[in-house]
């Protein structure tokens, strides 16, 4: 392995890089949302939203996530087209954000519903002996020591989610290991081209790793 | 003759099969000092609780100023800033300062602007004696001090009432002074309050009424002569001597 061969191999990995950077960001961002909004319900008094929340849950955790990517890129399209008579058809790289964005989000909701559940009851006793509505307990009292709980578990699904994006390449997204195969294929170049992406994606998940500490001391109360 | 401040009327409160509170009758005037006592599981703290509507009583009726707390119409959360509550294990809020912890209610239900909340809190912490704790982080402080900041922090939404559920319960023996005193200048000042305790000592030097409770009733009211001194019922005499006992 010499450095003309990791010249070579760069520009190909770092594009696919992007692409692996890009489905992670946008889909640990609408994970996180999906998972505060399902969490929220599994924690609070309405059955409906419960009820939802459980089976999206469910759904999700009781299937593979490479099945969920086949699912969402060859079958939901499928489905739409013939519901609507179109010819629907989803991208793969749109495909792949959808997966991740909603198989962490299944993840994150019972973070977030663990964390508020946490919280301990004389919190909400002490909002309401002051005076406080439901919503400023939740948001003043609640949310900020389950924020701060909820961190480690948190940024673990992150760097889960991040290391999933290599499973798309079975819907053929252009990301970082697929992009790896892809140069193989063409060079045989096996040795250097697999050290190199694994070494992006530790440099990726260190970097993941890092802002973890840097956050979690921002919030820790010493 | 004008009508108590609080009048608790035929409240009755069934957790499941168990019956915890029976036909419970008390009257509380303004600036009056009710002590209720009595062995663990008789039903105090579920009375207190009952009082601010943290535990909805199962029927009867809790009447402040005349208005009833417990019909579904009530301004609850009108009432509760008006009648505070001290908890056993003071319940702080983690995340905040000693000043926040105090100054937060008074901001969010906007009896004041910010500014004013804080300079109001640092003089709460002056009469509870932690002014030099305002930037401390309340898991930094001893449980006595903890529960003088819970003080603070009720007092600091300028209550008509205050509610104690047994304030010294879950402190180290040491630290019960500090807290009592707190209490007793509250009670001189003339603050309205109705205390759970096991203090008999407290109970006897500050309260204007004493009330026994067992098993869910009210067994016997008097003034802290009659009920610490001279009891007229079997299990108030049974109670006090067990605990005078240990």
């Amino acid at each position: 392995m010499d450095l003309e061969s990791v010249k070579n191999i760069a520009p190909m990995l770092l594009r696919g890089l992007k692409l692996t950077m890009e489905i992670s960001v946008v889909g640990i961002l609408i994970g996180f949302l999906i998972g505060s909004v399902s969490g929220y319900a599994l924690h609070g008094h309405f059955k409906a939203g419960r009820h939802i929340a459980g089976v999206y849950i469910w759904l999700i955790r009781g299937t593979p996530l490479v099945v969920q990517a086949l699912y969402v890129y060859f079958v939901v399209p499928l489905l739409i087209s013939a519901a609507t008579g179109t010819n629907f058809t989803l991208e793969s790289t749109a495909a792949g954000i959808i997966v991740i964005s909603l198989n962490s989000g299944a993840f994150i909701s019972t973070i977030v519903k663990g964390a508020l559940d946490g919280v301990e009851i004389g919190q909400t006793e002490a909002g309401k002996s002051l005076g406080l509505t439901n919503r400023q307990i939740m948001w003043h009292l609640i949310v900020p020591p389950a924020f701060q709980s909820m961190l480690p578990a948190l940024f673990n699904q992150f760097i889960i989610s991040v290391k999933d994006t290599a499973l798309l390449s079975i819907i053929s997204v252009n990301e970082m290991t697929r992009q790896t195969q892809n140069y193989i294929a063409r060079t045989f170049q096996t040795v250097p081209a697999y050290t190199v992406c694994a070494l992006f994606y530790l440099v990726l998940l260190s970097i993941l790793m890092v802002l973890q500490k840097f956050i979690e001391k921002k919030f820790s109360l010493k | 003759m004008s009508s108590p401040l609080l009048q608790i009327s035929h409240l009755s409160k069934i957790f499941g099969d168990l019956v915890v509170l029976k036909d419970i009758n008390i009257e509380v005037s303004e600036g009056e000092v009710v002590c209720i006592i009595g062995p663990s599981g008789s039903g105090k703290s579920t009375l207190l609780r009952c009082i601010n509507q943290l535990e909805i009583p199962t029927s009867g009726d809790v009447f402040y100023k005349d208005q009833n707390m417990c019909d579904k119409k009530a301004d609850i959360r009108k009432f509760r800033e008006e009648v505070g509550m001290v908890f056993q294990r003071f319940n702080l809020f983690p995340m905040r300062t000693v000043l926040g912890n105090v100054a937060l209610a008074p901001v969010l239900t906007k009896r004041r602007n910010k500014q004013e909340a804080r300079g109001k809190a640092a003089q709460l912490l002056e009469r509870v004696g932690l002014e030099s704790k305002r930037d401390a982080l309340p898991s930094t402080l001893s449980g006595g001090q903890q529960q003088r900041v819970a003080i603070a922090r009720a007092l600091a939404m300028d209550p008509v009432a205050l509610l104690f559920d047994e304030p010294t319960s879950a402190l180290d023996p040491e630290l019960v002074g500090e807290v009592l005193s707190v209490m007793r200048q509250l009670a001189a000042d003339g603050m309205t309050m109705v205390v759970v305790t096991h203090e008999m000592a407290f109970a006897k030097d500050v309260a204007d009424r004493v009330i026994f409770m067992d098993n869910g009733y009210i067994v016997e009211e008097g003034t802290p002569q009659e009920v610490l001194e001279s009891p007229r019922e079997e299990r108030t005499k049974a109670f006090l001597s067990r605990f005078l006992a240990s």
